[in-house]
């Protein structure tokens, strides 16, 4: 699914954010990264989401070298993939249940269907009230609640989370996780960048230790028997 | 309910940005100043065909008009005998010898009213007129007018038509011109209003990059936008050539002289003038796309 060997990356004469990554994503995963601010969390899931090419290295994703990819393949990757953003990035100028169709409107899926399945998973994650608010008047748990809404209503193979609980109370994050643990059942490949102990020990899975550029595969210790066919070589 | 649902979470909000808004005056200028210089080329056109038409059918042949009353009338002899002769050959279509009154009347406005005629050392005149300029033709009258008074002069007003022919042409050339670098103006104005709403909504374009959408897609919506302020900015100009044209046509139909162009179009030509806005706004959607397609390969 997602495959990193020897990636390193840098912006422009500056410092390498990642340092010869290797890392390997089976279909059907679940990951959770972790490692102090500045570490290259978001660097690393940059890469993924093809925001960036690496400086060094080689990004294979879906089987495929982002390298030898023309333009319009790296589009119909990115529709395979989901994103939340830290920071939400939700229109101002559209309602909640227009920003989360985004994904299905920009690839001109039927109105009537998208706006069936939008509601459905806005009332899924308690924003029914909030159909058409538009985000400046929603709080911020609310906002974040859509900008997961909108990454997951494509049912990407691959959706990767930086924060997404880092807004809303615990009984709302459980729930989140849970619709992404329930992604991941049906074959969504998940990548989940947090600060929160809580959620990586509540759901059990492998996590990606960024220090100093590098990346380091861990297992939680209630857990380390079990594991996967995931694997990373430092 | 569903079309609003679909036009909007497609749109990127282009209608709020400042640029936007100058947009459609600045083309207007721009349709305005292009229109009126090809305005001046098809005036420049009618004016020369004018000139052409009404001088190059004939020639004046200028004949000294002697110091003495009696070399005088002599030359008037000679004069009657040439016009005849002239009349006789086939092709000239009229021969006018121009009097001492018609003399005075081309004369009045330089040397007044009050002058003699008969003291100065001006020619006689002789107007001819023909079905066209030949060569043969003109060589047949060069002959007789040499045979019978050998001291005139034959003016074909090939030098001066010349000289205005090829003014006209200049000042259509700088009229093209004007269109050309117009254009070229309102290519790197619709550039740089591109980039300007690339750069405010670049959170948006980003976004929609992320999410899988064609470059296409994206420039689709800066394209359609620049192609619908351009339209409107180019039928404002349009509107303003209009009243340009009819005030300025009232004006010189007042003066009422042959030297000064005429400003009514044909509708031929305000055809040609309905399609500045509709070259603006596809210049416009053409800048557009490039501009945006350009600064989306700058993503990955």
């Amino acid at each position: 699914m997602v495959r990193f060997e020897d990636v390193s990356l840098r912006y422009g004469n500056g410092p390498e954010i990642l340092k010869s990554v290797n890392l390997s994503l089976e279909p059907g995963s679940f990951h959770f990264i972790v490692g102090p601010s500045g570490a290259g969390k978001s660097s690393l899931m940059k890469l993924m989401y093809l925001a960036h090419h690496p400086s060094k290295g080689r990004v294979t994703l879906f089987g495929r070298d982002t390298r030898e990819m023309s333009r319009q393949d790296m589009a119909n990757i990115r529709r395979r993939i989901g994103i939340v953003f830290q920071d939400f990035r939700l229109l101002d100028h559209l309602s909640a249940l227009e920003n989360v169709a985004l994904p299905l409107t920009i690839t001109g899926q039927p109105l009537e269907k998208v706006r069936k399945n939008v509601t459905e998973l806005l009332t899924w994650v308690g924003l029914a009230d909030f159909l058409d608010a538009k985000p400046p008047t929603l709080s911020g748990g609310q906002q974040q609640r859509v900008a997961i809404a909108r990454a997951v209503i494509a049912r990407p193979n691959l959706l990767i989370a930086d924060e997404p609980t880092g807004n809303v109370d615990n009984a709302i994050a459980e729930r989140l996780l849970f619709l992404f643990e329930e992604l991941n059942k049906r074959g969504t490949t998940i990548v989940v960048a947090t600060h929160s102990d809580s959620l990586i020990r509540r759901f059990n899975r492998p996590i990606f230790r960024l220090a100093h550029g590098e990346v380091h595969l861990d297992y939680p210790s209630v857990d380390r028997a079990r594991k996967p066919k995931e694997s990373q070589t430092p | 309910m569903i079309s609003s649902f679909l036009s909007r979470s497609h749109s990127v909000p282009l209608d709020n940005d400042a640029s936007s808004r100058l947009l459609p005056w600045l083309i207007a200028l721009m349709v305005f100043l292009a229109s009126l210089a090809m305005v001046v080329a098809f005036s420049m056109t009618k004016l020369a065909d004018r000139w052409d038409s009404s001088l190059s059918r004939g020639l004046t042949i200028q004949v000294p008009s002697g110091s003495t009353e009696a070399e005088r009338n002599f030359t008037r002899e000679q004069m009657d005998k040439l016009a005849q002769r002239l009349e006789g050959i086939e092709g000239v279509s009229a021969v006018a010898i121009l009097g001492d009154a018609e003399l005075e009347r081309m004369l009045a406005p330089w040397l007044g009213t009050e002058i003699l005629i008969q003291d100065l050392p001006i020619p006689f005149l002789i107007s001819v007129e023909l079905d066209s300029l030949e060569g043969r033709l003109v060589d047949e009258i060069r002959k007789a007018v040499s045979a019978i008074i050998p001291s005139a002069a034959i003016d074909d007003h090939q030098r001066w038509m010349r000289s205005l022919l090829n003014l006209a042409e200049t000042i259509k050339l700088v009229a093209f011109l004007t269109v050309f670098l117009v254009t070229g103006a309102a290519v790197v104005m619709v550039v740089l209003v591109t980039r300007m709403s690339l750069a405010i909504h670049f959170k948006l374009v980003e976004l929609f990059h992320q999410m899988g959408a064609y470059d296409s897609f994206i420039a689709l919506r800066f394209q359609r936008h620049a192609l619908r302020l351009s339209l409107l900015g180019g039928l404002m100009g349009l509107f303003l050539t209009g009243v340009t044209v009819a005030v300025m046509s009232y004006f010189m139909g007042q003066a009422n002289t042959a030297l000064l162009p005429q400003l009514t179009l044909t509708s031929w030509e305000w055809a040609v003038l309905a399609l500045f806005p509709i070259s603006a706004g596809l210049i416009a959607m053409i800048t557009a796309r490039a501009t945006v397609l350009r600064s989306l390969e700058e993503m990955p």
